[in-house]
């Protein structure tokens, strides 16, 4: 098997295929500490591309609490199992991916295909926290907090080295070279739920009336256009930040994407010892016990949220967390200065410019041309 | 050789990173995305933020919407600029609402109930009480027909003109006497039947024409009134309008009692300029989504976010620091905090002493304000800058926007007369007068006394005893609630309170208490909001951008729409026809709190007393007609007593029910057949938010945006009408009737113009748009631009003129009043801020007043008011005044203990609906927490997501309840579900709260919550539970879609009405305008009702498994407090480890 670059791991890993990078990748950066769970993004990409027949149950974007959520149920937990455990040390992962541990698995992937049931309840474990039963009388008042729970949002990770990909008979499913968007080909596809299984994320569905297997396409007609996929564009949390990822570059601290996952290192991937190199970045809760984070995204955690809390002193990065959101478009490049953050697209043009602080402005009390006063107790 | 060819890729790939060829098939997701056309229309459920969103629309459908993205642009007359962090806005509800458009529970076409029908076209006969016969009132078992709108106009003037006819008069007195109505209400219609018809358009500033549209509905009844008995125009009378903020419990009671208006708050961005917010009770991560991202900027910038809270939730997980308390202890709570501020004299002197009435003397014997005319010689009433003194009967119009300051009369203004501080430097007393606040209360150099007692002689030479309010209140706090008392009173660690108090007191003008509806749906929310307005006056913290106190519920505000009596109150005998001359106003309809009407159309008597005061006093209700409004019957609290002892008639009652008030019409004007469609007798299919045929306009109490109302970018998919059509329907038939064409006239500019003219009358009489031109507004509005609100503020917040400018509040002192001594007050021992046990979900004695002895709190006992002292009875308690210190409450017991009642259960609103609005439609029902499922593998789920109720594992355990078990849920069987289920089996199959539990480790033991949003069952859906082969709960009359089996949240609840929000004598505000006055007003000082208490029961119903067995789920050792080792591993994060840097 090839032995490819996988730099979530700090090392080599087997894959299936060469490592060939796409001439962009998207990438994405999910803030979980300003995730409200709302489900808008879930929303937002059910009304746009799963509201059909056969598709009734299908969240290609969805949001989860963790620790006891998970759609479809257990999913991490349960590939966790499959490919035991492992160690960081000093950010090198000894355990096996999900490629390493195949064992006698026919598509050469340690996967679980997730049961009927397990899709049938997506929002299972939504707000129960972990630590045990809350007291009569509680008070907290330091980090991390005993009684917690938090929310991750999901999309397909549109990996750099795709599981689903790797484990489809019918070479379906590929990625494409201009934008890194790994696509199920539809007219091919013949529903072995392969991809299913595979994927350690739970990502590809299966839509029995078309006897296919769906999943997120990174809203590539609105990719195409420059524009922010639904779910991030429509996030109302403001948590998303969506660009271009290149590792072969080295990091530029004016591409937000490189500037929270390369530079500030506050960005880290989503379970990265499965192996798949994945394309959205998480910025971890601040109020979770390290060692779960650990698990879920790698041995930066601890790094990631002291780079967090330096936001009231740090205007730059405040700058950049106030910007997501703030305009429809992909943007690639930004800027803080003079209490004003600024954002541009490909082509350069300035698309979003935002004061970290909102300014307040006092009208007088008395219109004396429009005969008014203006007052709130009305 | 088959299944090997099949494995085979099917076209050669080297590798799929690196290429793949045809790719042509990709145009299939671009067809998909591709849209033929968009619109912009308003998404207004009553979440308070008012989103414009994009409709995309294909082959004539909207397939789905997004935000306008261009919030950016709003501005106003000034120039005043909205930044890019304000857009997107929207939320996962507006982005489902397209399933509501198109969905099966539209009301597709006028529907009427046969019963009703049949009563009607028979000459509405009676039978010897005057009702109707049993047979056609039947209401929730009665089948309904479709009508053409023709003919549901006619149904519903006939209506109209037959009960007006019918309860006037002496005859009409009669009759209601006989029917068993209160002798004061029949007094209050003055021989008028049309004040039995009433109005109401919920949250009336959500479509301000077509909402306030009911109001003029209402005014319009003046026309009927004069046709049915031939009276004078000036001595007609209108119907009667509903109230709507504190119908849902949404005002906090005690902000006009603390500053004389109805409400503090706050637009949310200005949590932007907070060093500290504190979630009080208030959800803000799942309840104000579109403006959560401000709190986490401004947490990412340094500020601290504080929740108090029952339990951990969704705002916890976002704070700094948080502390759980027991449900309903918050006022106790805030007093706890307030004494460790004062014990640790961390409280902001200047600010205390200029901005609030502490530094007032209080007469020691009459225990009221000491009064500069009583006490100081030659002391003429001051002469007042500040605020505006009219002669009487000279006040003046809510919509005269040249009025900037408050007004008051002469005469009230003389009653006021000055106040009277004592002057340490020169140990005599000294008048202040409400013009001397803030930094004109500084330039008279006055340093008053906090502490002491001191003597003053009377002019009549008198000596009395005086102390300051701060030596009065610091008394209570001191005796009552020292740290120990208050952990043992609230479960709030004491360390929580020294850090909170420590917390606020380093920040003035930097704490923004954001405060919701947890406390404020308990009996004791008005004292919560003393007692929280005490810690924030006592910090400076009420009036700044920073630090101030706001309360979060509906979209309330309808004063910013002053110039609403343009519309509203339209003179009806003159209605003006030229849209561009001003109409001439005259108010004929009267309006009422609904809480009487949940109250079994009572007012408050007990033991042969009434309570609430005659400018409360409600009316007999035969009609009722509502618009865009669930809250009122269908999700109402006490629905149950309010359907079977109310809507049905008295014969399918319990003979214990001795009422005989039954409401002979009810009519729904709705585009989706919510729960109070089930009960109604004409349902008006209306357009939804999609297909606007007339104009409307909106505001919000949450952000700085005022909002038009485009006309919908599709045809009509059903046969609705917009609500004001419908209005000006049934106005032409009733012209018919009365050959009184002004009803006709009165609507002429729904049809002829789209009520532009009407919402330009009213946007050049309010202080926050006039200015603004309708066809400029419009213009943007199709973009999806919003303008802004223009008060004095941007971003808005209560409270600028006040504590930055010093100007006077709207209530006798002008300061922010902490003592309270009218009657009534002195009555029911709440003159200073103070905790009551909630009335029902409490532990221990209910209603109990919780303080050490103290001079100022010696209400009336059972005794004093002559009933027993053990009569506990749900009714006595709300007038029930007994003192007890917090031990004595400790050791004391909820009556219901002893029968196995043991949790307090609470329904608090959340992420996935607005009030009942979408949380039936299909792909939210699935996100309701565990138990969602699109394809319902459990035929006993009502629906593909259901209601349930989360309680602490350790708790369920020993009740012998399983994770995902249907339970029943019982509260105070002596009157819920409703009165006299008893006897009534088949009604109290529907009535009986059952659900599933979820074992809930974030609720401390004894604490149950459920959600508010679920639609409740009905008779309909109970038969289709039972009878469908599917098992929905679903009716298959009605096609109504319950999200329970039986029951719903509202099983516990009942009205509660509270004796200090009844009063005839607290001063405040009137609704709109500036003119400050006496008693009840709508909406400001109103019973607020307390939906948040019920103390309950739990058995357990059924297993939760399909199988007989657990729920399938909680066998996989997933389930917080019952894992499986692996879980435990997976907690603890063991399949990883770390080493190295």
């Amino acid at each position: 098997m090839p032995k490819v670059k996988n730099w979530q791991l700090g090392r080599e890993m087997d894959y299936p295929f060469e490592e060939v990078k796409p001439k962009r990748q998207m990438a994405m950066v999910f803030d979980t500490n300003k995730c409200i769970a709302c489900q808008t993004c879930s929303m937002a990409c059910k009304m746009t591309w799963t509201s059909g027949r056969g598709q009734e149950y299908m969240f290609w974007n969805n949001v989860e609490t963790k620790p006891y959520g998970g759609y479809p149920t257990r999913w991490d937990l349960a590939v966790l199992e499959k490919i035991g455990g492992g160690t960081w040390k000093d950010g090198v992962y000894d355990g096996k991916t999900v490629f390493e541990e195949a064992g006698n698995e026919p598509e050469g992937i340690a996967g679980v295909l997730p049961s009927d049931m397990d899709w049938a309840h997506p929002n299972i474990g939504e707000d129960q926290c972990a630590g045990g039963s809350m007291p009569q009388g509680f008070h907290e008042n330091s980090m991390p907090h005993k009684h917690w729970f938090f929310y991750v949002p999901r999309i397909c990770n549109h990996c750099s080295y795709p599981a689903c990909l790797a484990a489809c008979p019918r070479g379906a499913i590929y990625k494409r070279e201009e934008d890194g968007i790994v696509l199920i080909d539809q007219s091919r596809c013949r529903g072995y739920r392969r991809c299913v299984k595979a994927c350690p994320y739970g990502k590809p569905m299966f839509r029995a009336n078309h006897e296919t297997s769906e999943k997120c396409v990174g809203c590539y007609p609105k990719v195409e256009q420059g524009i922010q996929t639904q779910c991030v564009e429509q996030c109302i949390g403001k948590i998303r930040g969506q660009g271009w990822i290149d590792m072969s570059k080295e990091p530029d601290p004016s591409n937000p994407i490189d500037y929270l996952v390369r530079v500030k290192k506050m960005a880290l991937p989503l379970y990265p010892q499965f192996g798949t190199e994945p394309n959205v970045y998480y910025i971890p809760p601040i109020h979770v016990p390290p060692s779960y984070l650990q698990q879920m995204f790698g041995p930066g955690v601890e790094h990631a949220i002291e780079q967090y809390k330096t936001g009231p002193t740090d205007e730059r990065l405040a700058g950049l967390l106030v910007l997501f959101g703030s305009s429809p478009q992909i943007m690639t490049k930004f800027d803080v200065a003079d209490g004003i953050a600024k954002g541009w697209n490909d082509k350069g043009e300035l698309v979003a410019e935002v004061p970290l602080v909102e300014p307040i402005s006092i009208r007088s009390h008395h219109d004396k041309k429009l005969k008014v006063h203006r007052m709130d107790v009305t | 050789m088959l299944a090997l060819s099949a494995l085979r890729p099917a076209h050669a790939l080297d590798n799929p990173l690196a290429a793949y060829p045809k790719r042509g098939w990709e145009k299939l997701y671009r067809d998909v995305y591709a849209h033929d056309d968009d619109y912009v229309f308003m998404c207004t459920p009553n979440c308070t933020h008012n989103c414009y969103l994009k409709a995309y629309v294909k082959n004539g459908v909207v397939t789905r919407c997004g935000p306008t993205q261009k919030y950016h642009q709003a501005t106003d007359v000034y120039g005043t600029k909205a930044s890019q962090r304000w857009d997107p806005r929207h939320c996962n509800k507006g982005l489902a609402i397209v399933r509501r458009f198109n969905g099966d529970r539209r009301v597709k076409t006028p529907m009427v109930r046969r019963g009703f029908k049949l009563w009607a076209d028979k000459g509405f006969p009676r039978d010897k009480d005057g009702l109707p016969p049993a047979e056609y009132m039947r209401r929730g078992e009665d089948s309904y027909e479709r009508v053409g709108w023709d003919e549901a106009h006619a149904l519903a003037a006939k209506t109209m003109e037959h009960l007006a006819r019918y309860y006037s008069g002496d005859d009409g007195a009669r009759l209601l006497e006989k029917q068993t109505y209160h002798p004061k209400m029949i007094d209050r219609v003055q021989g008028a039947g049309t004040r039995t018809l009433k109005f109401r358009g919920g949250m009336p500033v959500l479509g301000s024409i077509k909402l306030f549209g009911q109001y003029r509905q209402a005014n319009s009844m003046a026309l009927l009134d004069k046709f049915v008995r031939n009276v004078d125009e000036k001595d007609a009378k209108g119907g009667v309008g509903l109230d709507n903020y504190t119908w849902h419990t949404d005002l906090p009671p005690g902000h006009p009692m603390v500053t004389g208006q109805q409400t503090v708050d706050f637009d949310l961005c200005d949590v932007e300029y907070s060093k500290m917010a504190i979630c009080w009770g208030m959800n803000w991560v799942s309840t104000k989504m579109p403006d959560a991202h401000w709190l986490a900027e401004a947490r990412i910038k340094g500020t601290k976010v504080v929740t108090i809270t029952t339990e951990y939730n969704s705002t916890c997980s976002k704070s700094d620091e948080y502390v759980v308390i027991r449900p309903g202890t918050d006022p106790a709570f805030a007093l706890g905090v307030a004494r460790e501020i004062i014990a640790n004299k961390l409280y902001d002197e200047d600010f205390v002493k200029g901005w609030t009435d502490l530094p007032l003397l209080v007469r020691m014997d009459t225990k009221e304000l000491l009064r500069a005319k009583d006490c100081i010689k030659g002391h003429k009433t001051a002469k007042l800058k500040r605020t505006k003194v009219v002669p009487d009967g000279q006040g003046v119009k809510p919509w005269d926007v040249e009025q900037g300051m408050p007004v008051v009369e002469a005469s009230r203004r003389e009653d006021w007369g000055d106040f009277v501080m004592w002057n340490s430097a020169k140990s005599a007393p000294v008048a202040v007068s409400r013009d001397d606040i803030g930094e004109f209360f500084a330039k008279k150099k006055i340093d008053p006394a906090l502490e002491g007692t001191y003597t003053v002689t009377l002019l009549d030479g008198t000596k009395v005893e005086v102390r300051p309010n701060f030596d009065l209140v610091k008394q209570h706090l001191w005796d009552t609630w020292t740290l120990e008392n208050t952990q043992k009173v609230t479960w709030a660690p004491p360390e929580a309170v020294k850090s909170l108090a420590r917390g606020i007191a380093e920040r003035p003008e930097g704490v923004l208490f954001v405060v919701g509806m947890g406390p404020n749906q308990m009996f004791n929310a008005d004292q919560k909001d003393r007692a929280i307005f005490l810690v924030a006056a006592l910090t400076r913290n009420v009036g700044f951008a920073g630090g101030n106190v706001g309360s979060y519920a509906g979209n309330y505000r309808a004063a910013y729409f002053n110039g609403m009596p343009m519309y509203i109150s339209e003179d009806p005998f003159d209605p003006e026809l030229d849209p561009d001359t001003l109409p001439r106003i005259s108010k004929k309809f009267a309006m009422q709190s609904a809480h009487f009407y949940s109250h079994g159309d009572m007012p408050l008597e007990v033991h042969g007393t009434v309570y609430n005061g005659e400018t409360h006093m409600p009316f007999p209700t035969k009609l009722m007609w509502f618009s865009g409004s669930n809250s009122i019957l269908g999700n109402a609290k006490g629905h149950y007593d309010v359907v079977m002892n109310l809507l049905r008639h008295p014969e399918f009652r319990s003979p214990q029910v001795k009422s005989k008030r039954l409401i002979e019409a009810v009519f729904v004007s709705e585009w989706w057949w919510t729960g109070s469609c089930e009960y109604a007798d004409i349902v008006f299919a209306i357009d939804s938010w999609g297909e606007y045929n007339v104009h409307d306009l909106t505001e919000s109490c949450t952000n700085p945006f005022m909002q038009v109302m485009p006309l919908g970018g599709i045809q009509r998919i059903h046969n609705t009408r917009s609500d004001t059509e419908v209005y000006a329907g049934v106005a032409a038939k009733l012209a018919e009737i009365t050959g009184d064409n002004r009803f006709n006239d009165y609507w002429k500019f729904i049809d002829d113009g789209k009520a532009v003219p009407y919402i330009q009358r009213i946007l050049d009489h309010c202080n926050i748009s006039k200015g603004y031109q309708w066809d400029d507004l419009h213009e943007l509005a199709k973009q999806g631009i919003p303008a802004m609100m223009m008060g004095r503020t941007y971003p808005k917040w209560i409270g600028y003129d006040q504590s930055v400018e010093s100007k006077p509040w709207y209530n006798r002192t002008g300061r922010l009043e902490f003592l309270r001594d009218e009657p009534e007050f002195k009555m029911h021992g709440e003159m200073l801020p103070l905790h009551r046990e909630p009335i029902d979900a409490t532990f221990h004695t209910p209603n109990v007043i919780v303080a050490k002895p103290h001079p100022l709190i010696d209400p009336k006992t059972p005794t004093d008011l002559g009933f027993p002292e053990d009569d506990l009875m749900g009714e006595t308690r709300q007038v029930r005044n007994v003192v007890l210190t917090p031990d004595e409450l400790l050791e004391t017991d909820h009556p219901l203990m002893k029968d196995g009642f043991s949790h307090q259960w609470i329904t608090p609103k959340y992420r996935h609906s607005v009030h009942t609005i979408v949380a039936d439609i299909d792909i939210l029902s699935v996100w309701w927490g565990p138990y969602g499922d699109i394809y319902r593998h459990d035929k006993r789920m009502p629906w593909v997501g259901e209601g349930y109720v989360d309680i602490n594992p350790e708790d369920a355990k020993e009740l012998g309840i399983d994770d995902g078990d249907y339970v029943w849920i019982d509260a105070d069987p002596h009157d819920r579900p409703f009165h006299g289920w008893q006897d009534r089996p088949e009604e109290a199959k529907v009535a009986r709260a059952m659900m599933r539990c979820r074992h809930y480790p974030g609720t401390p033991k004894g604490i149950a919550r459920s959600y508010f949003h679920f639609s409740g069952a009905s008779f309909g859906s109970v038969r289709g539970h039972e009878t469908r082969k599917d098992g929905l709960a679903k009716s298959p009359e009605t096609g109504y879609q319950s999200m329970y089996r039986y029951g719903s949240h509202q099983s516990g609840t009942r009205s509660w009405l509270r004796p200090t929000l009844l009063t005839d004598s607290l001063t405040r505000k009137n609704l709109m305008g500036q003119q400050i006055g006496q008693g009840f007003v709508p909406d400001v000082h109103c019973a607020n009702g307390a939906p948040r208490e019920s103390f309950v029961k739990f058995t357990r119903s059924e297993p939760g498994g399909m199988d007989g067995g657990i729920w399938e789920p909680a066998r996989l050792g997933i389930r917080p407090m019952s894992e499986d080792e692996r879980m435990e591993r997976y907690l603890a994060g063991e399949f990883v480890t770390v080493e190295g840097e």
